[in-house]
């Protein structure tokens, strides 16, 4: 997975597949790769939205924020 | 030449002359004070002069005095007015023509008329304000009866921590504003300079624009400055009056916050700067200001909580339903369900005319492959409904 690949590039991918994957027409043998792709592609989603989420909770709980204003001197 | 007299036997003429004419008549004159002596130690009396000017020369003058139990009107002239009593102000008061073989002549005064001097300086104060906006068009103008100045115009900072206080050393002032501040409830703290001057008497204005002065140069970034005077009796606005001190205060770049009077005064400093009548009130303005920037604060954090979590929680709903759908379309749910894969030489075979009498067929289900010749095939007699 490229680690430039940010979770909405992955997780538009993944719908793309989806669409393809669902397609009747969709030749058989490139539906395992497909299949494969789509689950490394959930997979480093879901990793992807733990990380956010817990970045997030860090910056929004109280040891990070500034509190009371400090004196200059 | 004739015969000399005795001075007491003239002064005694003189006396009886000035009685004859005077005795029990009141009068009610007009007259500028000069020449006024301080309080006397034991508050008995107040000496001073009432001249009369025709420019700078004067016309006429007198001896005057304020005997003890009319010294009360000189404290009601105070309140009144908010001057001090003294020299150059032009009062119109009740007098009496005394004179006395030991001390000469005198007026002894009565009574104070202060609409005469309150009149006086109201019109003053129009010629102040009427002036500053003549000659400062570009800096104080009046808009819907107030006073635009650049100064009461500059924004104030969102947060206001470092403040150039300028006000009288040991003043109540001085105590009422720092105590506001640094024992604040929100636990803020402060970076307080004191610039300590005179705010009282002639000087008074001159000793404030050295200190705005000193201020302006200073290194020291300051988000604004409090001019700070106590209450109680202290009435004396003239220093607040003055054009000078007005001028610099309604250009100043740093915004003022003035808390120099009570709450029915309000003296033409106020209106170039922000008036915030008293000490107290000043502290409490600027805590405010800090707490509704607190708030703000605090109100975007929630309203960013809510939406990080919110959008968290969607991305998570949508990421079960790819999860779903993927895992329901692989080849292994499908086989899973008992459906099956028939390749020949290991070549996914979807569409049937692939498929020839004699093909050797593989079949993959779940868990095994079947090996198969073919020896029929036929069409479905209709399509099938699964």
């Amino acid at each position: 997975m490229k680690n430039d690949l940010t979770y909405s590039k992955a997780f538009s991918e993944l719908e793309k597949l989806v669409v393809q994957i669902e397609d009747d027409n969709i030749p058989l043998d490139t539906l395992a790769d497909k299949v494969k792709k789509a689950n490394e592609l959930i997979k480093f989603c879901e990793i992807k939205l733990r990380t956010i989420e817990a970045n997030v909770n860090e910056s929004l709980s109280d040891k990070t924020t500034t509190g009371r204003k400090k004196n200059r001197n | 030449m004739s015969k000399p007299i005795k001075l007491s036997i003239l002064v005694e003429q003189i006396h009886d002359t000035i009685h004859n004419r005077f005795d029990g008549e009141t009068f009610w004159i007009t007259a500028e004070i000069t020449d006024l002596k301080a309080t006397h130690l034991i508050k008995q009396y107040r000496f001073l002069q009432l001249v009369e000017k025709d420019g700078n020369n004067i016309v006429a003058s007198i001896n005057a005095v304020f005997w003890q139990s009319y010294l009360k009107e000189i404290d009601k002239f105070e309140k009144l007015t908010q001057r001090n009593f003294d020299n150059g102000l032009e009062i119109t008061c009740k007098v009496r023509v005394n004179f006395t073989m030991r001390y000469g002549l005198k007026l002894e005064v009565l009574e104070i008329d202060p609409s005469h001097t309150l009149g006086a300086l109201e019109l003053e104060r129009q010629r102040t304000l009427e002036r500053l906006i003549k000659e400062n068009p570009k800096t104080i103008r009046l808009v819907d009866g107030q006073y635009r100045t650049l100064n009461n115009s500059l924004p104030l900072p969102l947060v206001i921590q470092n403040i150039a206080l300028i006000t009288a050393p040991d003043s109540d002032g001085q105590r009422d504003f720092k105590n506001e501040t640094t024992k604040n409830k929100y636990g803020y703290s402060f970076y307080i300079k004191e610039f300590l001057t005179t705010i009282q008497g002639d000087t008074a204005h001159k000793l404030i624009l050295q200190q705005l002065q000193l201020i302006e140069k200073s290194q020291e970034k300051f988000d604004v400055v409090v001019i700070v005077r106590g209450g109680g009796s202290q009435t004396d606005f003239k220093p607040f009056e003055e054009y000078d001190l007005a001028k610099c205060i309604a250009t100043f770049p740093i915004p003022v916050l003035t808390g120099i009077g009570h709450d029915r005064n309000t003296s033409i400093v106020d209106l170039m700067a922000r008036q915030h009548k008293t000490p107290t009130k000043v502290a409490t303005f600027i805590l405010d200001q800090n707490f509704s920037f607190e708030k703000n604060i605090l109100d975007l954090k929630g309203r960013l909580t809510d939406m990080a979590n919110d959008l968290i929680e969607s991305a998570k709903t949508d990421l079960r339903e790819m999860k779903r759908l993927v895992k329901s379309l692989s080849p292994s749910s499908v086989l899973n369900r008992g459906f099956a894969i028939i390749t020949i030489n290991g070549k996914i075979i979807t569409n049937p005319k692939d498929i020839k009498l004699n093909s050797q067929l593989q079949t993959l289900l779940k868990n095994e492959t079947i090996y198969s010749t073919v020896n029929k095939k036929s069409q479905n007699e209709k399509r099938l409904d699964i």
